[in-house]
């Protein structure tokens, strides 16, 4: 059973519409019959296995994957549309793992992230604010003049995060941002996007493997597997059972077929 | 006059500032040293045309590594030859616009071939590399008239491996012309200004093509532009240094600036200053010692590495010691 609990309100603005999203990759359908809707100010969690199809539909609300069938509007535009650089904001997983052979300082990354489609080759206005501005509201403006393959994962992340706030973007999207890094970096991690949530007012659609850790952020949960299995607030998200019926994984062990060591032996014997 | 006339005049000047501390018998006469009151133009345009050279390869180069694309340079210098050697077959002035047309049309191909995962890897810049250079052994050595619909007949001196094509070879910087210090030139500052202009989208695009797609910059007009590019200051160089040692130019220092670089715009700094040094000190080896100079500035280079390599392992090792790791 699908569930879908959400019902946004009439007069709550959606900025990203997906309506009956289908989408194959290498003529395989990896996810069908994506209906979604995300308001201003959300913070959504976006769970689901390995392979369930996350990073495809991200990547299709980014634009960089064509839809089989369906229709995804952010801000009432194409993805992908001149109107809308700037104001989405991609912090990938493999951004914050950056290669060895790149020396790069925290000020130089978060610098990339005032580029503008519009004005590429101009000086950008107020950049300095801008840089100093994304990096103090992550926490990592002491770190500014560091090479970012000396950071933590944790910072590394922030640093990150950080780019895609010097873009001023509205939207920010995070691939496995709770990847690699240790419990403190990730329980202040998780503070920050909260933070950017409510006095920014950012939305946020955050990917995750780790659902005890996004369940204590986001305001709601969307479980994708190949479709939409559950759509709600994160106060209802299912427990591991109910998860575990969602996904269609049945028990596999009861009474009767539950063999004690001491038969197993004996079975071993008769043999 | 041509646009490597109007540097010549303008920095000259400079460098003739430099003779009285020039050591050497030969070395000062890249500088301006006199005979019978006249400095010798060859040398001083050899002088011109490496250090304009180095200056772009500096900065190419930055973001070749930064790329992990170190070894297009050496596959466009070879495509570059298979250019100039069919050039020279085929009687043409300045057998570089040929290796310019080559290795553009290369650069693209090798591109896209990367960039739509038609090949991965490095094996579209290996297939490019030995197949233009078996182009230009083949056809250095042909001797024949073919008749061409429309072209009519085209007439091939093969005539192997000459003085001038063994400069493009290994680089021979007395054998820069006018001409070609006019190619050089322009090859030079058009290459700087895109570069310079270009530098944040390209660093962007190397760090994380996605996100910047995202943001809205042309990732793969980026990446053309920057394979004519790298094309382009790859002819410049073959005569400096030559088709085999380019990557001594291109790579080696700002690998050798990554040594010690903490940021992207130090390393840019130390790779300046560590090709720079190799050039002169190359230079200067090799007209007092009579080698070729593509070799001895590549040597130099590779020394520099070494060097600085060994002392930041003997620092790393003294200050800050790895972890258990046998």
């Amino acid at each position: 059973m699908i569930w879908n609990q959400v019902k946004n309100s009439e007069d709550s603005e959606s900025i990203l519409v997906v309506d009956n999203l289908s989408v194959s990759r290498s003529g395989r359908m990896i996810i069908s019959d994506i209906n979604l809707k995300v308001s201003r100010g959300e913070f959504i969690g976006l769970v689901g296995p390995n392979g369930s199809g996350k990073s495809t539909l991200i990547l299709s609300i980014l634009g960089i994957l064509k839809p089989h069938t369906g229709l995804i509007k952010i801000y009432d535009e194409k993805p992908m549309s001149k109107n809308i650089f700037g104001k989405l904001g991609w912090v990938s997983q493999a951004a914050a793992n950056l290669p060895s052979n790149i020396k790069i300082t925290v000020r130089e990354l978060v610098k990339l992230g005032t580029l503008k489609s519009s004005s590429m080759y101009k000086k950008v206005s107020n950049q300095k604010e801008k840089i100093d501005t994304a990096m103090t509201m992550v926490g990592i403006e002491c770190c500014a003049d560091c090479d970012v393959s000396t950071l933590s994962g944790g910072q590394r992340q922030r640093a990150v995060i950080a780019r895609a706030l010097a873009s001023e973007a509205e939207f920010i999207l995070l691939d496995e941002p709770l990847v690699g890094i240790d419990r403190e970096s990730r329980n202040s991690l998780l503070k920050l996007l909260d933070k950017l949530c409510h006095e920014q007012q950012k939305t946020i659609l955050m990917v995750s493997h780790d659902i005890t850790a996004i369940r204590q952020t986001a305001h709601r949960m969307v479980y994708l597997e190949e479709t939409i299995r559950y759509d709600g607030p994160t106060e209802n998200f299912p427990d591991l059972t109910s998860l575990a019926g969602l996904r269609g994984i049945t028990p596999v062990h009861d009474d009767k077929h539950t063999i004690e060591p001491h038969d197993h032996n004996k079975c071993m014997e008769e043999e | 006059m041509g646009l490597g006339g109007i540097i010549m005049d303008v920095f000259t000047p400079i460098l003739e500032i430099f003779v009285p501390i020039i050591p050497g018998n030969i070395f000062p006469y890249f500088f301006g040293e006199t005979i019978n009151g006249e400095p010798l133009e060859m040398f001083q345009r050899a002088l011109i045309a490496a250090l304009m050279v180095t200056i772009v390869a500096g900065v190419l180069g930055s973001f070749l590594l930064i790329r992990n694309l170190a070894l297009i340079g050496d596959g466009l210098a070879h495509v570059s030859f298979g250019g100039v050697a069919v050039g020279v077959v085929l009687g043409a002035a300045s057998p570089l616009w040929y290796a310019l047309l080559f290795s553009t049309i290369a650069a693209i191909l090798i591109h896209e071939l990367q960039t739509r995962e038609i090949l991965t890897g490095d094996a579209s810049i290996a297939i490019f590399l030995t197949g233009m250079l078996a182009l230009g052994l083949v056809i250095l050595r042909l001797d024949m008239v073919f008749n061409v619909p429309v072209f009519g007949l085209i007439e091939i001196n093969g005539g192997g491996i000459t003085t001038d094509i063994e400069g493009y070879l290994f680089g021979n910087l007395l054998l820069i012309d006018e001409q070609s210090l006019d190619l050089i030139s322009l090859i030079c500052i058009v290459s700087l200004i895109s570069l310079m202009s270009m530098r944040s989208m390209l660093l962007a695009t190397a760090i994380d093509p996605l996100a910047a797609r995202v943001q809205g910059i042309p990732v793969r007009g980026i990446g053309i532009c920057f394979s004519i590019i790298t094309a382009a200051v790859v002819v410049s160089m073959v005569q400096v240094v030559g088709t085999l040692l380019v990557t001594a130019l291109l790579v080696t220092p700002a690998a050798t600036a990554q040594l010690v670089g903490r940021s992207f715009r130090s390393c840019m700094i130390w790779t300046q200053i560590f090709g720079i040094v190799s050039v002169l000190i190359g230079l200067y080896y090799s007209s007092e010692l009579d080698t070729g100079s593509g070799s001895m500035i590549a040597l130099v280079s590779a020394i520099i590495f070494a060097l600085t390599a060994a002392v930041i392992a003997i620092k790393n090792t003294i200050l800050s010691p790895k972890d258990n790791i046998n």
